[in-house]
């Protein structure tokens, strides 16, 4: 193997997966792409991480962090060396993860409705009633089509010996995916012509595909329903997100103060008067969406909206209440829910988990704290975590 | 369009005319400042552009560097070009989904380069045109850009609705303020470079030199910057555009709004333009000048109520 500059110190850790590597060998898939650094010194791999930085920044692609009564913008960080997921890898991936939502989906419909899984003794009842993402105001809601999860961020992780696990499941309002498609934007301009040598597949269709699905969502049988996405504001971590998401759909970007809900039907406020509204694609929180129904002080959502809801008269996306499912105590049932809703075995696998709630496996992580990961059960999105 | 979208357009708009309009002035007055270093005075500027204390302004006005340094890169200074911009981007960024993401990476380079640490180092020891040059191409890049990308709809028109209401201010500000410096009085042969270099500080120095023959005269100043209506910084230029562009917002659904400013909007464009410049000083340059003002945040506030009301 010939060694350039750039990896004459670069070390394979035994113990971990490593991407490029095998052994000392270069894996098939990273052949080319490895090609194509090596001809660049490390010297220009810096210039083009400037250059990422810069395109990141000009382009407000960014994330506000304050300190000192001033806002700070930061860019999200972006690893140049690309990651590689061969089709064989990506099509196991999807049927996986096409299985635990499917699962998941009919766990939140039983579990709103009739409770099939604690009745057959599958589930304990208190999982579920501890649990403060379980809204009693979902129980018989009618959720269009029974779709509760239309989007759901499933995080992977990869063991050393490359297979991949669930490391948990994001079902209420995942982001990232337009950080997704900006990197891809990105990597086109620092590396010429290496997706297309590469053949990597596009990722270009995203903002149709959703559009089409949100449109497949409206309550009335119209040509042209009208799509919303609702954001907390500008000061939200992930504002960018929306506002990318808004733009490529070509949906209109609302804030709560947009919206107003008369006889049960949701109606924007435009130049021209009153808008009516059909699909919602809404990035606030449960306890902020309707404060006559969740918290009263919350001034990001619209009142009356779970009414109109209810009575069928619009489509929220994802549903309210999916909390429940993602939660991190529910995390170990999933592979269950798996087996009773499909009759299937998990294609993917879960990571062990324990619970500390049970002395014996508390005892276990206690001993062995350092190599664990201590996660809040109701928390989502990397807050209230303790790495051991 | 959503209310709160027409109204963020509308103040982008508003704050980047502004940004040019203070960029300019304070180069054209740092010209002047090295022409005439005794009888220069930044107190027109500061009246113009901040809510200073008389007492606050008199203690700036001498010293160029405090007043480029406050009027660029004061973050305690609402009015400052940086504090400025912000609110321009910070309209901007709640409404990329309105304008094109052309408009929206010269929002966001303008704002990052006028926050360059750097800057106040220049300011204070280089050459200052250098710096307010580079700040005045980021705005006439987003004026292009905006000319060549922007789809030609409601967004649009508020965006055009918003700059030419400002520039008519502006303009309405910046001769009122001149001319109080000589007490209104039209007859009293002026200094030649004053009427210059105001002239230059909102690009009528050529036109006016092709209009007119025979000098600076304080009457002819007045006429091109209210009455001629090929000059694009003219308060009758900016009213006519105005109305041009809120006619287009006419439809079916909001008649009552729209008449209401439509009819201020053409008995303001009439005014002005059955007016000479002999009327004018038959009515008091200062009086016409007020109430043309007026007339402008009426008009503005009215839109607000009628357009922009969401909350």
């Amino acid at each position: 193997m010939q060694t350039s500059e750039l990896l004459q110190s670069y070390l394979v850790d035994a113990n971990t997966w490593d991407e490029m590597y095998k052994d000392a060998s270069v894996r098939e898939q990273y052949k080319k792409a490895l090609d194509f650094l090596q001809q660049l010194s490390i010297d220009e791999l810096n210039k083009k991480e400037e250059l990422a930085k810069r395109l990141f920044m000009s382009q407000g692609i960014t994330f506000t962090v304050y300190s000192d009564g001033e806002g700070i913008e930061k860019i999200f960080p972006f690893d140049i060396i690309p990651r590689i997921i061969t089709a064989a890898e990506w099509d196991f991936i999807e049927k996986g993860i096409k299985q635990r939502l499917k699962a998941l989906n009919l766990f939140l419909k039983d579990i709103y409705s009739n409770q099939f899984i604690i009745k057959d003794g599958v589930m304990p009842a208190q999982m579920i009633y501890s649990c403060p993402h379980y809204l009693r105001e979902m129980h018989n809601f009618p959720v269009p089509y029974d779709i509760y999860v239309h989007i759901s961020g499933i995080d992977l992780i990869r063991d050393s010996d490359g297979s991949f696990y669930i490391l948990e499941d994001n079902l209420r309002t995942p982001s990232g995916v337009s950080y997704m498609l900006e990197n891809r934007e990105i990597t086109k301009r620092i590396f010429p012509d290496l997706l297309p040598h590469n053949n990597v597949r596009s990722v270009t269709e995203y903002p149709t595909i959703l559009h089409r699905n949100l449109m497949s969502l409206s309550p009335r049988q119209i040509y042209n329903p009208t799509i919303v996405l609702l954001t907390p504001g500008i000061y939200n971590s992930a504002y960018f997100e929306h506002t990318t998401l808004a733009r490529m759909m070509g949906v209109e970007l609302v804030e709560g103060k947009d919206l107003v809900v008369d006889n049960h039907k949701v109606y924007m406020k435009t130049t021209s008067g009153l808008q009516q509204v059909d699909v919602i694609y809404r990035r606030v929180d449960d306890e902020y969406l309707d404060p006559l129904v969740f918290d009263p002080g919350s001034l990001l959502g619209v009142a009356g909206i779970m009414s109109a809801y209810r009575k069928g008269n619009v489509a929220i996306v994802n549903a309210v209440g999916n909390g429940v499912a993602d939660d991190k105590a529910i995390y170990t049932f999933v592979p269950a829910m798996i087996r009773y809703y499909l009759n299937e075995e998990p294609l993917l696998k879960n990571v062990p988990t324990y619970q500390l709630g049970k002395d014996d496996e508390r005892e276990h992580v206690f001993k062995n704290i350092e190599r664990m990961v201590i996660k809040k059960t109701n928390a989502s999105g990397g807050y209230g975590m303790v790495d051991g | 369009m959503l209310s709160r979208v027409a109204d963020s357009l509308f103040w982008m708009s508003r704050y980047m005319e502004r940004a040019d309009g203070i960029l300019r002035m304070l180069k054209i007055n740092y010209a002047s400042s090295q022409d005439d270093i005794q009888e220069f005075s930044w107190k027109p500027v500061l009246r113009i552009f901040t809510f200073l204390k008389d007492e606050d302004a008199a203690a700036l006005a001498k010293n160029t560097r405090a007043v480029l340094q406050f009027m660029v890169t004061d973050k305690d200074n609402p009015n400052s070009v940086l504090n400025i911009v912000t609110q321009a981007r910070e309209n901007g960024r709640s409404v990329q989904d309105h304008i094109t993401k052309e408009m929206w990476q010269c929002l966001n380079d303008f704002y990052h380069t006028v926050r360059q640490e750097r800057l106040i180092d220049q300011l204070q020891r280089e050459d200052p045109i250098t710096v307010l040059d580079t700040l005045i191409k980021e705005g006439l890049l987003y004026y292009g850009t905006t000319d060549v990308t922007m789809a030609r709809g409601e967004g649009n028109s508020f965006i055009n609705i918003g700059k030419l209401l400002e520039r008519a201010i502006q303009s309405a500000d910046i001769l009122d303020i001149k001319f109080s410096d000589l007490n209104y009085e039209l007859d009293k042969p002026a200094d030649t470079t004053y009427w210059k270099y105001m002239l230059m500080s909102i690009s009528g120095y050529e036109l006016y030199l092709k209009t007119y023959r025979g000098g600076f005269e304080a009457k002819k100043v007045m006429e091109q910057i209210i009455l001629n209506e090929n000059f694009p910084r003219s308060v009758i230029y900016s009213v006519r555009h105005l109305h041009n562009y809120f006619s287009r917002l006419q439809n079916n659904s909001n008649s009552y709004g729209f008449n209401e400013i439509d009819f201020m909007i053409g008995k303001l464009e009439s005014k002005i333009k059955f007016s000479t410049p002999d009327t004018i000083i038959f009515e008091g340059l200062h009086h016409f000048l007020t109430e043309t003002k007026i007339s402008l945040f009426e008009i503005g506030s009215t839109l607000s109520k009628n357009y922009f009301g969401h909350s």
